[in-house]
């Protein structure tokens, strides 16, 4: 018994590595043991931070383009993600965790990052 | 011993075929009212050895049936412990296995993927913007209005990137239109990765697939085309009822496409 399906591609390579680019950023599970037992929550924890902060930053970008914020507001919108990222990086460094690693499969929607 | 499960069959009798299964064991058929389940045995010590090679061997298993039958393909590793445990799995979804089987009867699922050129399409989008940067600069010349300018700019390039996807999907979608019953398109799986598709096609309209991916193959550029299949429906299994936590089942949905199962 062998398997039958049709394979067709003149480009076998490129898939192999697009698809395994695509897996690459599926989510892993948390590991959390005794041992590094901060690290995994703390990924847990900045991983929806991330999302919150991304939903923000698309959301505010939606205004900007709409051109529904006044200067004033644009200004201290800017203001505030640009402390909320700074404060995100800041976070990633004492846990040792890279923005790759603070990833989310959002079904239908897509990867977070 | 544990009972591994391969799939969901419109057939409630044993099988005239001798199909080996995982570990080399024989595939058989256990009924329940009109449908039924098709399991091997699996040694504990079988199971313990069991990774992804096996996916092969799950996969040549379903093969063999989608010959005789409308399956319902079972996620790569879904075991119980006991025939009574499975009964009680298959009475709790009998009623979406038969909606299904009827939904599915005669047809295959055809998967198409393609990569496109996408850093550089990216690349000619992020030029266009910076020869037109005066119109997406804000006002004001804080670093909190710089800032937000980078992130507009960077908003603006991700829309118009997705815009160009759309567009490419539904230029490649139409070729298939005519001939699919149903379809999941996810796109963007990868920057590069431009539509990675699952059509579900009636079995004799195959043929007329392959030639419409051939035309689509066929049209200058430089997109690169990947037909697969005919799999068993993997990802047009509908379920109305939750997930249920069996025994031994895995927590998730017990469908999933096994090439994305990780071991």
């Amino acid at each position: 018994m062998s398997l039958n399906k049709i394979v067709e591609t003149d480009s076998p390579a490129n898939f192999i590595e697009e698809m395994e680019k695509a897996q690459s950023i599926l989510p892993e599970k948390i590991d959390a043991n005794p041992k590094n037992v901060e690290k995994g929550l703390a990924k847990l924890v900045l991983t929806l931070v991330e999302l919150i902060r991304k939903l923000l930053e698309k959301q505010a970008m939606r205004r900007v383009d709409a051109n529904s914020l006044s200067d004033e507001e644009v200004e201290r919108i800017g203001e505030t993600l640009m402390k909320l990222e700074n404060k995100m990086k800041e976070l990633k460094g004492v846990f040792g965790l890279k923005d790759e690693e603070l990833n989310l499969n959002l079904g239908p929607l897509g990867d977070l990052m | 011993m544990k009972i591994y499960i391969y799939g969901i069959i419109d057939f409630n009798d044993n099988l005239n075929n001798s199909i080996k299964g995982l570990g080399d064991r024989y595939v058989y058929n256990i009924p329940y009212q009109d449908i039924g389940v098709v399991v091997s045995n699996l040694p504990e010590q079988v199971l313990g050895k069991i990774d992804s090679d096996y996916v092969i061997e799950h996969e040549k298993v379903l093969e063999s049936l989608m010959e005789g039958f409308s399956v319902l393909p079972m996620r790569f590793l879904t075991v119980f412990d006991t025939k009574e445990n499975l009964i009680s799995m298959v009475r709790y979804y009998y009623n979406d296995f038969k909606n299904n089987l009827d939904r599915l009867y005669g047809k295959v699922e055809l998967g198409v993927k393609v990569i496109w050129p996408g850093e550089s399409i990216r690349e000619n989008i992020i030029n266009l913007y910076a020869g037109n940067s005066q119109k997406i600069r804000i006002s004001g010349n804080s670093q909190a209005m710089d800032y937000v300018t980078d992130k507009f700019q960077e908003y603006k390039t991700d829309k118009a990137f997705e815009e160009e996807a759309n567009s490419r999907i539904k230029d490649i979608d139409r070729f298939f239109n005519n001939f699919v019953v149903e379809k999941r398109l996810e796109k963007l799986k990868s920057q590069n990765l431009l539509l990675n598709a699952s059509y579900l096609v009636e079995k004799e309209k195959q043929e007329d697939f392959k030639e419409a991916f051939e035309h689509l193959r066929n049209v200058p550029g430089n997109f690169k085309y990947l037909l697969s299949g005919p799999w068993p429906p993997y990802n047009f299994v509908l379920l109305s009822k939750k997930s249920h936590t069996f025994n031994n089942l895995d927590k998730t949905d017990i469908f999933d496409r096994i090439l994305n199962t990780k071991t």
